[in-house]
C-alpha cells in the first residue's frame, strides 16, 4: 500500500501538471524538440558574442559554408580572442584598483567559464603560454537534434543566403542556446514548397537543371 | 571530460529547463510542478537521449567534421598495386574506391581491394606482440628475436624470411640490409596464387625472371591458356582495364578472345569462343600451336611434329591460322603451372613477333616473383634441421603449405611472424609480431619498374602494430619512425632518378597527393628470346584418374581475406554460390558418381590427403577435371558461426567443421616425387549426406517459371548480345524494341529538370563483382548469412545476374549488373499503401525508409526483382567494423524495404557542392559506388535530359536497350548489347 502522503503527492503534481499543460500557451507538438536548452558544460552566452559583440555566426560556425554540419567551434577558434581576453572587463579593473590599493602585482582575472576553457586548452592565463597538459576538447550537449534518417545540409542552405536565424531564431538574445523552431518535417517543407513553387517558374530545362533549384524530393533529406 | 559536466564551479544560469536533473529540494519541487512536469511529460514523448557534440581540441582547416576527403594511397588486398583513393570522413576511411590518376590501375578498384576496408576495422586484428603465447611488447619481442638471429650466426645455422611477393622498394632495401649482416640468409618470396611457371619460362628463354607486362588494348587476337587474367591472374584489374579498351567495337577494331581452360573461370566466359582444355593438357596444345606457327612461318622446327591428338592439332591449326591474322597483334597467355607450357606460350610469342608489342620483358610487371623453388629448398633446410630462425611475413605456410611440409615449421629453431594474427601461422610462432594494417600505415610499392605507389596513413593507427620494414629496421638496431623510414628511402634512393630537378620537398609532397610517380625515360631494349630454350619436350603426364584444379575465386583469392564477411557473401561471379567452396564436376561426371549439386563428396588425392566437400555441378567444365576453390576453411572463420540474424530456424553459416568451407591445401602432398605443374590425381565418391549450397543466380530470376509461362515458353530477351557482323549492318536488334510507347500520365514526367539514368555496357562488364562490393560498402547493406541466402534474402542492392550462351563457340556468359531501374511508370510506387516508395522530380524512385510499414507489395511487383527486405534487424555489434558505415546512408532497421537508390546521397552531395561553389552541376559530378570502381568503365551514370551528356552518347548508341521493355515500365538504366567477335551464327542469350 503506497502511503497517504505518495498519494497526496501524485494528485498534487497530476493537478498542478495538468494545469500547466492548459496554461502553458506554448504547448509542443509530438516529436518537436521546440524550447530544447540543455544546460552546456560551459556557460556560454549567445548574447554576448552574437548579439552584443555583433560576431559573424560564421566566425565560430565556418562549418555551415564548408560541410553538411555547421559544427561547434573548437577551443582554439575561443583562444583567438580568450587567450587574451580572461575575464569581463569589470573584473579586469576591479583587480586593477585593488592591485594598486594593496600595494602588489596585478594578478590576471580569470572568468571562472573561461577557466574551464583553459584547462581544456592547457592555457596557463598568467603567463600567457600553453603551459599544462591539455585536459581535452569540451563536450557540449547537442542542441539541434534531427532523427536518425534525416539529413540536412547546412550548405545549400547558406549558399542560397537564407539567415541563420531563420531557423535557429534570435540567438542573438539567448544567453543559453535553445532551439527556436519545430525542425519537423512539416515545418522544413513549409519553407520548400513555397521556395520550389518560385524556382519551377522559369520552365527552361537549364534553368531547372541549375543546382539553385528547390524541390521537395524525400531524397533530398531521407536517404 | 565528465567533470566538466556539473562540475561544482558551474555557473548556474538561473533557468531550469525540461530535461534537467533536480535536485528533491521543495522549492525545486515547486518549480517542478509549475511547469517542468508539464513540459517533461510532453518532452518525454519526443525527446531522444542527450547527445553531446565534441569538437576537435585544435581547428584545422583541411580536417572539417562531416566534410568528405579523400587520401590517394596503394592497395594491399594483393601484389598487384592498385591506387586507391580512400573516401574519409571526420579522420577516418569510410569506403575505398579506385584512383582514377593511378597509372597502373586506370580508376578501376577490385572486389579485394574496396572489401578491404573491413580488414582495416577488423577488431580481431592483433595490437600486441606475443612470445611463445603470450602476450609481451614490442621491446621484448624484438629482443628476443635479435637474440635468436644471434644464436643463428653463432651456430652456423640458416635466416630465412618467407614472404609473399614482396614489391615495397623500400621494405625491400631493409631486408636486404638486415639479411646481410649474417652469413646464410636469405628472402624467399612464395605466392599462394603461383606465377612461378612464367617467371622460370622467361628466365629460360629471355635470361630475365621477371613477369612479362602485357598490353592487352594492343591485342587484335587473344589466345589465353587456364590464364584468368580478368578475375584473378597477376593484376586483373589492369588487365581488365586494358582488355575492354581493347574490345570497344565504337573505337576501334574489335580484339578476338579465345580461351582454353578446364574448369569455367570469368575470363573462360567472356571469350567469344572457349575450348575445354584439360591442364595436362596445354603443354601438347601449345606445342602443336607452335609447331603450326612454325610451319606456316617456315622457321626451323623446334616444336617437334604437328602430330598428336587429333582434337588438339585440330584447335591448334585453327588458333595458329587466327593467330596469324593479327601480325604482331596477337598475344598468347599461359596461366598453369606448367613451366615448360610457359616456355612455350613465350617461344609461340616470338614466333608471332608480339613481343614488344602486346608483350614486353623490356616494361615487366613485378606484381608477382614467388620462387617456388626456393620454398622447396626451404623444405629440405627445414627438415635438414639447419633453419635457426624463420621469419614469416605476409605469407601462411600453415594454411597453404602442403601437410607435410607444414609438420616442418617446427623443425625451425625460432618461428617468428609478423602479420594480422588471424592466421594459422601465428598461432605457432614462438614470436610474433602484428603487422599493421596498409591504411594504417606508412609503404611505397614498384609494382612495375618505374612505377612507383605510395601508401600513407588514413587514420591514427588503431592498433600497436608495425610494418616489416620498420621491424626489419628495428632489428638492424633503427629506432626511427617508419615515415622517417620511408621518406630517407625516398629522398636516398628515388627522388635523383624521380624527379632531379625538384626540390625533394615538393617532390615527396607532390607523390603523396597523386598516390604514385612515374619514372621517365625510354625503355630497354626487349631482351632477346632464346631459341635454344626451346628442346624436345615430353608430353606432360595425365593423371590416373580424375585431375585435380585448384583455382582461386575472385572474391577469396588466396583467402588471406576469408575473415572478410563481404567477400565471403560475394556470390561467386560463374556459379553464384556464396559462403562455402565446392567441388566443381562436369554433368556427365556428376550423372556417372550420382551426384546432384549439395550432395557431399570425398575427394582423395594421389598422396593421401582426403576432403570432404558438397559437389556443385558446373557445365562447361572437363569431364575428367575436379575443381576446388583454395582460400576457405581458414583458421578464424569460426566467428562467421553466428553471422546473420540469429532465430530458432537459423542454420549456421559455417559447416560441421566450424569454419567456412574446407582448406584444399590437404590434398597436396610432398614428399611424393611430384613435379612442379604435374597435375594431382584425384578420386572422388559419394559422401554422406548433402550440405545445401545458397546459390543466388535463381533467386531473382526474370525467367517465366513453365508453369505460368505461354505454351511455347516465354522468351524473355534480357542480357542481349550480338556478333559484331551483326552490329554492323542491322545495328543490333535494339532498336526494333517491343511495341510503341503508351503514355497515361503525359504529362507527369516533363523532361525539365535533371533526370537520372545509367547506361551499363554489357560488353564492358566482366562479372568481376567490384560494383557489388562497392555498392556494399557505399550503402551499409548488411550481410545476412548461409541461412538467410539459402532463403533467398541476401540484402545485395545491385546483384550480377549471369546468362549463359552455349553452342558451337563453347560456354559463353553475359553479365548483367541488375539494380533499382528507377522506372518512371514504377510499379512498385502505384501498390505501396502508405506513399514509402515515390518518384522524385529528378527521376528517381525514393524509398522512404520512415515511411515504410513493410507490406513488400512493392517486391511482389518490381519486375526486377530488386527490392530488399529487411527481415530482421541485421547485427551491427561490433562497434569498430561499424566504423566502415558510411554516415551519409541511413542503417536500415527491421520491416522496411530497401534497393538501389542511384547513390542519391552522392547527388545530394554533389548538388550541394556545387551549390556552394556557386557553379551548376557538370555531367560527371555525380559518380555512383558502382560506377567509381569499374575497372572496365562499364557502367556510366547521368542526366538524361542533358544533351552533351556520356550517359546520353551511351543511351543513343545503337547496342542501347532497356530490360524487360515490353512491360513498358520505362526503365531509366539502359543496357548496352554484349558485342561478340564470332564470325559465323548470331549469338543470343535467353
Amino acid at each position: 500500500m503506497p502511503s497517504a502522503n505518495a498519494i497526496l503527492f501524485g494528485v498534487l503534481s497530476a493537478a498542478l501538471g495538468g494545469g500547466a499543460i492548459v496554461l502553458n500557451a506554448d504547448v509542443r507538438m509530438l516529436g518537436s524538440n521546440r524550447g530544447y536548452a540543455p544546460r552546456q558544460p560551459v556557460a556560454f552566452s549567445h548574447r554576448i558574442h552574437a548579439g552584443d559583440l555583433r560576431m559573424d555566426c560564421q566566425y565560430c560556425h565556418s562549418g555551415a559554408r564548408r560541410s553538411r554540419l555547421a559544427g561547434v567551434p573548437s577551443a582554439s577558434v575561443c583562444m583567438n580572442c580568450h587567450a587574451r581576453v580572461t575575464a569581463r572587463l569589470d573584473s579586469v579593473l576591479e583587480e586593477r584598483e585593488r592591485a594598486a590599493a594593496e600595494g602588489r602585482e596585478e594578478r590576471t582575472p580569470v572568468a571562472p567559464e573561461l577557466a574551464k576553457l583553459y584547462a581544456a586548452t592547457g592555457f596557463d592565463p598568467e603567463s600567457g603560454a600553453y603551459a599544462h597538459e591539455p585536459a581535452g576538447p569540451i563536450e557540449w550537449v547537442r542542441v539541434h537534434n534531427l532523427a536518425d534518417f534525416v539529413w540536412f545540409d547546412h550548405r545549400p542552405h547558406v549558399a542560397r543566403g537564407l539567415a541563420c536565424e531563420a531557423c535557429h531564431g534570435p540567438v542573438q538574445s539567448m544567453d543559453r542556446m535553445r532551439q527556436e523552431a519545430p525542425l519537423t518535417m512539416g515545418w522544413c517543407l513549409d519553407c520548400h514548397r513555397t521556395q520550389a513553387a518560385d524556382s519551377r517558374a522559369p520552365t527552361s530545362a537549364a534553368g531547372l537543371r541549375a543546382a539553385h533549384h528547390v524541390t521537395t524530393d524525400c531524397v533530398n533529406c531521407h536517404l | 571530460m565528465e567533470h566538466l559536466r556539473g562540475a561544482p564551479d558551474t555557473v548556474d544560469d538561473g533557468l531550469l529547463l525540461p530535461g534537467e536533473e533536480l535536485s528533491a529540494s521543495r522549492r525545486s519541487f515547486l518549480r517542478l510542478a509549475g511547469f517542468g512536469v508539464a513540459s517533461g511529460v510532453l518532452a518525454g514523448c519526443s525527446r531522444g537521449p542527450e547527445r553531446s557534440v565534441v569538437p576537435l581540441l585544435h581547428a584545422s582547416d583541411a580536417l572539417v567534421p562531416g566534410r568528405g576527403y579523400a587520401i590517394a594511397t596503394t592497395c594491399a588486398g594483393c601484389s598487384a598495386g592498385c591506387g586507391v583513393l580512400a573516401r574519409c570522413r571526420d579522420g577516418r576511411p569510410i569506403g575505398l574506391a579506385g584512383n582514377p590518376e593511378h597509372a597502373l590501375s586506370r580508376g578501376g578498384l577490385c572486389a579485394v581491394g574496396q572489401a578491404d576496408i573491413l580488414g582495416l576495422y577488423d577488431s580481431r586484428r592483433a595490437g600486441v606482440p606475443r612470445m611463445r603465447g603470450a602476450d609481451s611488447g614490442w621491446e621484448a619481442a624484438l629482443a628476443e628475436l635479435r637474440g635468436a638471429l644471434e644464436a643463428a650466426r653463432r651456430e652456423g645455422k640458416a635466416v630465412r624470411v618467407l614472404t609473399g611477393t614482396l614489391t615495397s622498394p623500400s621494405t625491400r632495401r631493409a631486408l636486404e640490409e638486415l639479411l646481410a649482416g649474417f652469413p646464410d640468409a636469405r628472402h624467399v618470396e612464395q605466392d599462394a596464387l603461383s606465377s612461378a611457371a612464367w617467371l622460370d619460362a622467361c628466365e629460360a628463354t629471355h635470361g630475365v625472371r621477371a613477369l612479362p607486362g602485357l598490353r592487352l588494348e594492343r591485342a587484335r587476337r587473344i589466345v589465353a591458356v587456364e590464364a584468368d587474367f580478368l578475375g584473378t591472374w597477376i593484376s586483373p584489374v589492369e588487365h581488365a582495364a586494358a582488355y575492354a579498351a581493347g574490345r570497344d567495337p565504337a573505337t576501334g577494331p574489335m580484339s578476338r578472345h579465345v580461351h582454353c581452360e578446364a574448369r569455367v573461370s570469368l575470363t573462360g566466359l567472356a571469350a567469344d569462343a572457349r575450348h575445354v582444355v584439360a591442364p595436362w593438357q596445354a603443354r601438347e596444345l601449345l606445342r602443336l600451336l607452335c609447331a603450326a606457327l612454325e610451319a606456316e612461318s617456315g622457321t626451323e622446327p623446334r616444336a617437334g611434329r604437328l602430330e598428336g591428338a587429333v582434337e588438339l592439332v585440330k584447335l591448334a591449326r585453327a588458333l595458329a591460322a587466327e593467330l596469324r591474322e593479327a601480325g604482331r597483334g596477337a598475344l598468347v597467355l599461359y596461366g598453369g603451372e606448367d613451366e615448360p607450357a610457359a616456355r612455350l606460350c613465350n617461344y609461340a610469342n616470338a614466333l608471332l613477333g608480339a613481343w614488344g608489342e602486346t608483350l614486353s620483358l623490356a616494361r615487366p610487371s613485378r606484381q608477382r616473383r614467388g620462387d617456388d623453388r626456393a620454398v622447396e629448398r626451404l623444405w629440405s633446410e627445414l627438415d635438414a634441421g639447419r633453419v635457426g630462425v624463420l621469419l614469416c611475413a605476409g605469407a601462411n605456410p600453415a594454411y597453404a603449405w602442403p601437410r607435410e611440409a607444414r609438420a616442418l615449421l617446427e623443425r625451425a629453431d625460432v618461428l617468428a611472424v609478423h602479420s594480422a594474427g588471424l592466421d594459422e601461422t601465428w598461432a605457432l610462432a614462438d614470436v610474433a609480431l602484428p603487422a599493421a594494417h596498409a591504411l594504417e600505415s606508412w609503404d611505397d610499392a614498384e609494382p612495375q619498374p618505374g612505377r612507383y605507389s605510395l601508401t600513407q596513413p588514413t587514420v591514427p593507427p588503431l592498433r600497436d602494430a608495425r610494418t616489416l620494414r620498420w621491424v626489419a629496421r628495428a632489428l638492424a638496431g633503427a629506432t626511427a619512425p617508419d615515415a622517417h623510414l620511408l621518406r630517407e628511402h625516398w629522398r636516398d634512393e628515388l627522388h635523383a632518378t624521380l624527379a632531379p630537378d625538384e626540390p625533394f620537398e615538393a617532390f615527396w609532397r607532390r607523390s603523396l597527393h597523386d598516390g604514385w610517380v612515374e619514372a621517365s625515360g625510354e625503355a630497354a631494349p626487349e631482351p632477346a628470346f632464346d631459341p635454344a630454350s626451346i628442346a624436345a619436350l615430353e608430353p606432360a603426364r595425365a593423371p590416373s584418374g580424375l585431375g585435380l584444379v585448384l583455382y582461386p575465386k575472385v572474391g577469396l583469392r588466396d583467402g588471406a581475406h576469408a575473415h572478410n564477411p563481404w567477400l565471403q557473401e560475394l556470390p561467386d561471379p560463374v556459379t553464384k554460390v556464396v559462403w562455402d567452396n565446392y567441388a566443381c564436376l562436369a554433368p556427365g561426371l556428376a550423372r556417372e558418381l550420382g551426384v546432384e549439386t549439395g550432395d557431399r563428396v570425398r575427394v582423395t588425392a594421389e598422396g593421401g590427403g582426403t576432403l570432404e566437400l558438397p559437389a556443385l555441378v558446373q557445365r562447361g567444365q572437363h569431364e575428367q577435371v575436379v575443381a576446388i576453390a583454395l582460400g576457405y576453411g581458414r583458421a578464424g572463420t569460426e566467428r562467421f558461426a553466428d553471422v546473420g540474424p540469429q532465430w530458432w530456424e537459423a542454420r549456421e553459416t559455417v559447416d560441421v567443421h566450424g569454419r567456412v568451407g574446407v582448406n584444399a591445401a590437404e590434398l597436396l602432398a610432398f614428399g611424393e616425387g611430384r613435379r612442379r605443374g604435374e597435375v594431382l590425381g584425384v578420386r572422388v565418391e559419394r559422401g554422406a549426406g548433402r550440405r545445401d549450397l545458397a546459390q543466388t543466380q535463381e533467386h531473382h530470376s526474370l525467367v517465366v517459371p513453365e508453369h505460368l509461362a505461354p505454351p511455347r515458353g516465354e522468351v524473355r530477351d534480357v542480357a542481349r548480345s550480338v556478333t559484331l557482323a551483326g552490329l554492323g549492318h542491322a545495328g543490333g536488334h535494339a532498336a526494333g524494341g517491343h511495341g510503341a510507347r503508351t503514355e497515361l500520365w503525359a504529362d507527369d514526367h516533363a523532361p525539365v529538370g535533371h533526370h537520372w539514368g545509367l547506361a551499363i555496357d554489357l560488353s564492358r562488364c566482366t562479372g568481376c563483382s567490384a560494383c557489388v562490393i562497392g555498392c556494399q560498402s557505399e550503402n551499409n547493406v548488411p550481410v545476412v548469412g548461409r541461412d538467410e541466402a539459402l532463403r533467398h534474402r541476401e540484402m545485395h542492392w545491385l546483384r550480377i545476374d549471369r546468362y549463359y550462351d552455349e553452342g558451337e563457340h563453347g560456354l559463353s556468359a553475359a553479365h548483367q549488373p541488375m539494380m533499382c531501374q528507377q522506372c518512371d511508370h514504377a510499379p512498385c510506387e502505384s501498390v505501396c499503401p502508405v506513399l514509402a516508395t515515390v518518384h522524385s522530380s529528378e527521376g528517381l524512385n525514393q524509398q522512404v525508409y520512415n515511411r515504410c510499414v513493410g507490406t513488400r507489395y512493392c517486391a511482389n511487383t518490381c519486375p526486377y526483382k530488386v527490392r530488399r527486405f529487411n527481415w530482421f534487424d541485421y547485427p551491427r555489434e561490433d562497434r569498430l567494423q561499424n566504423q566502415a558505415l558510411n554516415p551519409d546512408v541511413t542503417v536500415r532497421s527491421r520491416g522496411v524495404m530497401e534497393k538501389c537508390s542511384f547513390c542519391a546521397q552522392r547527388i545530394v552531395e554533389a548538388k550541394a557542392r556545387a551549390r556552394s561553389e556557386g557553379r551548376t552541376l557538370a555531367d560527371g559530378d555525380v559518380v555512383p559506388a558502382c560506377q567509381q570502381s569499374c575497372p572496365t568503365q562499364a557502367i556510366v551514370f547521368g542526366d538524361m535530359n542533358d544533351p552533351h551528356s556520356r550517359l546520353r552518347g551511351r543511351m543513343q548508341d545503337p547496342r542501347a536497350y532497356a530490360a524487360l521493355e515490353e512491360l513498358n515500365v520505362q526503365p531509366s538504366v539502359r543496357y548496352l548489347m554484349r558485342v561478340l567477335n564470332r564470325t559465323e551464327g548470331e549469338a543470343s542469350h535467353g
